[in-house]
């Protein structure tokens, strides 16, 4: 009996010294394979995400200012092309953001879905334009034109955006409501010929080892 | 021989529980990797790297924007077996101010003054949860910024100035100059740093920073100013009060300290009822028992790690402080001389600058710190 009860914890000192072992090299890093890589549409949440502007923001606000902007009577009723230059968003939230990208997908997503009823001028390429304008106007490259004669298009509209936001942290999270607001303004006249918006709020809770 | 099977099998088992638990679930870099980053940043900006700083400052700021929520890492850190230094580094609020402020600056560097002023709005966010509410958001310098910002860009200022002046504390807050075209930041000596107290070291404490230089002096291209710091992280870090994490850390401590007291008072009453029992009596069993169970409650007493995590930033300035002046378009020689509380010079660059024409405002980074 005696004997038997030594041989059985002998037994169980094995399994556990292998347990000791074994048991370690089967946990630490996590993942040690690491993830393969994921494609989210970029409309779509992530499972990295903060409550800050993201993609999946930027991708509904724009393709709403562009369903928006092409109900605009100026824009539906224009004889041409209406000419529209880009001018820089004004971010007002405590998000830094690259504020190129907004209007860029607008552009982009006008320029695609109407096929040449608005035409945007490249005004932020200005210098590379002017430029090449005295490259032509020295004979240093040729010319399809008259390089003398200005053909820099004006803009009939400016198209621009403001990010506001307003921020409330607390022991219960953090809550981020941005508002988007983008005009379209006749360069002309200076009136607002269009205003749309678009408002996202967020909200999230720190794990406790942070707070 | 029995008795030494008895004790063998459970100090074993408890090894294997134990030596698991202690494994890394992300490696030291990887939870160190924002602390790297915010001090490889720091030196940049100090050797004015400004290019070399600001992907690392922009992978901060990133990291600092998500949410941490379902973070596995933090998980393990609440554990009973898990130290708090295990959890991927973030920082204490004064450092995720630093961050933020440091990326402002970056950012109005390069003509992009409202992100300058997101990054200043959201440095007063990381702020904003001390304990005490007088302490929640009080960075002067960071409200003076975005009412800067605000009025340069043609908004309504006077809120943030009244909230800027409200916090003051090292001097007065200048009013703004919407047409400044010179923007200095300077910072000065040598940071808080944070050691743990209490029985276990589960309590988080703070050594305030020193620095012997208390005011810059700028001179040249017309100019002579004496310029004080704003906001000083030694208090920052002082003031911030209680987190939820001590109450965390707490409960490892007392379970610490519960699971000790039992180890000694079994080890020590097996010890007696084996040692005045005859062997193979049921008291001796029992005393086994008890030493056993003892050395098991005292091994498990070892394995919690209540101590407080004491990373830190340990390259942030002391103090921090801006300027904000007019000078004329083409270049000028400016000097800025660190001075102590008795105005000797402690440290003195001289600074070429080019003032461009147009809106752009130019930007100077100054720091005592090698």
């Amino acid at each position: 009996m005696y004997r038997s009860s030594v041989f059985s914890l002998q037994q169980l000192t094995s399994i556990a010294l292998a347990a000791v072992l074994a048991g370690c090299a089967s946990s630490g890093v996590r993942n040690p394979s690491g993830n393969g890589v994921t494609v989210l549409k970029a409309d779509e949440q992530g499972f990295v995400a903060g409550t800050g502007v993201e993609s999946q923001d930027i991708v509904t606000v724009t393709d709403k200012m562009a369903r928006s902007i092409l109900e605009v009577p100026q824009i539906q009723r224009a004889q041409g092309q209406p000419r529209v230059v880009l001018l820089p968003i004004e971010n007002n939230t405590r998000f830094a953001i690259n504020k190129d990208v907004l209007l860029t997908r607008i552009r982009a997503r006008l320029n695609s879905q109407t096929r040449g009823k608005v035409m945007f001028l490249a005004r932020e390429r200005m210098a590379a334009l002017e430029k090449e304008q005295q490259l032509k106007q020295s004979g240093q490259v040729t010319s399809g034109s008259d390089a003398n004669v200005v053909e820099f298009q004006g803009a009939d509209f400016f198209l621009t955006g403001k990010l506001d936001g307003s921020t409330t942290k607390s022991a219960r999270g953090v809550s981020d409501y941005v508002l988007y607001t983008f005009q379209l303004i006749d360069a002309r006249t200076s009136a607002i010929v269009w205003e749309d918006l678009a408002e996202i709020k967020k909200q999230g809770l720190d794990d406790a080892a942070y707070r | 021989m029995r008795e030494f099977y008895s004790l063998l099998v459970p100090v074993l088992f408890s090894l294997c529980l134990l030596g698991c638990a202690n494994r890394s679930p992300s490696g030291g870099n990887g939870r160190d990797a924002l602390l790297l980053k915010y001090r490889a940043a720091a030196d940049h900006m100090r050797r004015a790297e400004f290019d070399a700083a600001k992907p690392l400052l922009d992978d901060a700021v990133t990291t600092l924007g998500g949410l941490t929520a379902g973070d596995v890492s933090a998980r393990k850190a609440r554990g009973y077996f898990q130290s708090e230094s295990r959890k991927n580094f973030r920082g204490e609020p004064y450092e995720r101010v630093m961050a933020f402020f440091y990326r402002g600056i970056l950012y109005w560097m390069d003509g992009e003054p409202d992100n300058a002023r997101a990054c200043f709005r959201s440095a007063q966010i990381e702020d904003s949860d001390a304990e005490a509410g007088k302490y929640k958001a009080d960075f002067a310098i960071l409200d003076y910024l975005d009412g800067l910002v605000t009025a340069k860009l043609g908004g309504g200022s006077t809120d943030f100035l009244t909230r800027a002046r409200s916090n003051a504390r090292l001097g007065p807050m200048p009013d703004y100059d919407p047409a400044a075209n010179i923007l200095v930041f300077f910072e000065m000596g040598r940071g808080p740093t944070k050691y743990s107290s209490g029985e276990y070291g589960e309590q988080l404490r703070f050594r305030t920073g020193t620095s012997r230089s208390t005011a810059v002096v700028l001179t040249g291209a017309g100019l002579s100013v004496r310029v004080g710091p704003s906001d000083d992280l030694s208090f920052q870090a002082t003031t911030r009060g209680g987190r939820q994490m001590d109450h965390v850390l707490a409960n490892k401590a007392v379970f610490k300290g519960a699971t000790d007291g039992f180890g000694d008072a079994a080890i020590v009453s097996g010890a007696i009822l084996a040692g005045t029992a005859g062997r193979r009596t049921a008291a001796d069993e029992v005393g086994a028992g008890l030493l056993i169970a003892g050395l098991v409650s005292k091994m498990i007493s070892a394995a919690a790690t209540p101590s407080a995590d004491t990373r830190a930033w340990d390259n942030l300035p002391n103090l921090i402080g801006f300027s904000a002046f007019r000078l004329p378009e083409g270049s000028h020689q400016l000097k800025a001389d660190f001075v102590d509380a008795s105005g000797a010079v402690t440290l003195s660059r001289t600074i070429s600058i080019q003032v461009e024409p147009g809106t752009r405002d130019t930007v100077l980074f100054l720091s005592d710190r090698p």
